[in-house]
């Protein structure tokens, strides 16, 4: 741990963050990034692996990972666990159905020791959907009010539109910041 | 070299005076720096202060943790926030410390940091058992009697009541079709335009949705006949058996599904996962206004992937995937006759 926290400090110069986009498959992850990014969404497919996109954003360097989610893949996510400074879970609101294993799985990455120190940013994706549950719905799903573990943050947003994407990073960084980055 | 002699006796004799002055002038600077220093910064980056402090902090917190009794529920959720959030303020401290202290003074701080979120944790598992959270579809389908009838907007008014809010909200109140036994089920363009559309627990169906959903799921299905519009995003397909899928999409993903016909038009990729005997052709249905929601769903009608299936289980490039093939051309079926019943 003390490791760790001098390493961060280290970081401190180029101020780099590390945040990792989790989520079920058809949460939206890709569709946030390249949203985020300023790149097109309507040719994404389900993604077969991972994708990596370093950008900067108010001085920050952020490397944002974006795992895939089906099944089949969530058992890899935890090679992606280290020196995490920000988890980002997506869900996709408008899918009931699947709410419960969402709730399950996030529980699982919250216990997670590599990820103890990370603050956590909960995106209720595709708000635009008529269908779509509220952030506060989604959060009563997901038993958000439990975590103590964790600082943690629920926003509705919508990837399609790039509705609240913003609000919701500018939240992490500046809770990561307040974190890792000592003042100057 | 005389002259250089004398010329240094000289300055020697001469300079006192404004050698002094500087090195007053330098001392003063060096005070008022010191001066400085001292009123910012030098308490907090002193050893003696953060033990001091830390140790006073952990304490409170070891109080309020131990102070907390069973007794008063409400009283001990906020002692308990209030020590989580002091716990949390202590880590930082000793993060912004970190630079001055010894390796050991810091492995003992983090130590103690880390029983107290431990205690924290245990104290809370004591005061307030965790609150059971239940969500299960199945039961609030079979105490809804009416939600064999198709779910439209108007319902919108009956959800979120009381403690059965979650278990309601999972099936009603979502557009499309559920619990439903061999009918045929259709709706039309002018109210399907945009929305997110459920097809769930039906057998021996045939769907058949005119106009552009936004986004389709389609779960637990079994011996339909599905018919769909162009999709503007995904169409999610879980817990399918020995259906026939018709529809265009910009992504397909078909998870726990077998003995499945798809005719399919995708303009990204189609991707299946955990499934057997999967087979595709391409998209081939048309009805009258089609053209025009294809251009509402903003999908490339040129632009058909349905042969580039992605199988997650089958990650080895070259050997293509046992859990899935094209429909040879002569099998494929050509008239949907999609006609309707009156009503």
């Amino acid at each position: 741990m003390g490791l760790l926290t001098i390493l961060k400090k280290l970081k401190h110069k180029e101020r780099e963050m590390r945040l990792l986009m989790l989520g079920l498959d058809n949460a939206g992850k890709t569709t946030i990034l390249k949203k985020f990014n300023g790149e097109d969404v309507s040719t994404i497919s389900p993604t077969l692996g991972f994708n990596i996109k370093t950008l900067e954003h108010r001085g920050f360097k952020l490397n944002i990972w974006d795992v895939g989610g089906q099944k089949s893949l969530r058992s890899y996510w935890r090679n992606y666990f280290e020196s995490t400074d920000g988890l980002v879970w997506v869900v996709d609101s408008a899918d009931r159905l699947r709410l419960e294993d969402c709730r399950k799985e996030l529980g699982a990455l919250l216990l997670e020791e590599r990820l103890a120190g990370a603050t956590l940013l909960v995106f209720a994706n595709k708000q635009d959907l008529p269908g779509a549950l509220s952030k506060d719905a989604i959060r009563e799903a997901l038993t958000l009010d439990e975590i103590k573990t964790h600082h943690w943050c629920i926003v509705g947003c919508s990837a399609v539109t790039g509705e609240n994407l913003l609000t919701g990073v500018d939240w992490l960084l500046d809770d990561i910041a307040a974190r890792i980055f000592t003042a100057d | 070299m005389a002259i250089c002699q004398v010329q240094f006796n000289d300055d020697t004799v001469k300079i006192p005076e404004k050698v002094l002055r500087r090195d007053q002038a330098r001392l003063e600077e060096l005070e008022r720096r010191r001066n400085e220093k001292e009123s910012q910064s030098v308490a907090e980056e002193n050893v003696d202060y953060f033990t001091a402090t830390f140790s006073a902090e952990k304490a409170a917190i070891e109080d309020l943790i131990s102070s907390c009794a069973n007794t008063d529920h409400e009283k001990a959720t906020k002692m308990l926030e209030d020590a989580t959030l002091k716990t949390q303020q202590l880590q930082k401290f000793l993060n912004d410390s970190v630079m001055f202290l010894t390796q050991y003074e810091l492995r003992q701080a983090q130590a103690s940091v880390q029983k107290l979120q431990g205690s924290v944790v245990e104290r809370r598992a004591e005061v307030m058992p965790k609150k059971k959270f239940a969500f299960r579809s199945r039961t609030a389908r079979t105490s809804q009697p009416s939600a064999s009838m198709p779910v439209g907007d108007k319902d919108k008014t009956t959800y979120f009541v009381g403690n059965a809010a979650v278990h309601v909200r999972a099936s009603a109140e979502q557009y499309g079709f559920s619990n439903v036994d061999s009918q045929v089920l259709i709706k039309r363009s002018e109210e399907i335009q945009q929305r997110d559309v459920l097809l769930s627990h039906l057998a021996d169906c045939k769907v058949i949705l005119y106009g552009s959903p936004n986004t389709v799921h389609i779960k637990n299905v079994r011996d339909c006949q599905i018919l769909c519009g162009p999709v503007s995003s995904s169409v999610f397909v879980d817990e399918c058996t020995g259906c026939t899928l018709v529809f265009a999409c910009q992504q397909l993903r078909t998870h726990n599904t077998t003995a499945t016909q798809v005719y399919l038009h995708v303009t990204s990729r189609a991707i299946i996962e955990d499934c057997h005997g999967v087979s595709f052709a391409p998209f081939n249905w048309t009805y009258q206004g089609m053209d025009n929601d294809f251009r509402v769903s903003g999908l490339d009608p040129k632009r058909n992937n349905w042969s580039q299936v992605d199988d997650f289980n089958w990650l080895a490039s070259g050997t293509p995937s046992p859990n899935w093939t094209v429909i040879p051309e002569s099998e494929r079926i050509s008239c949907w006759d999609a006609k309707e019943p009156s009503s």
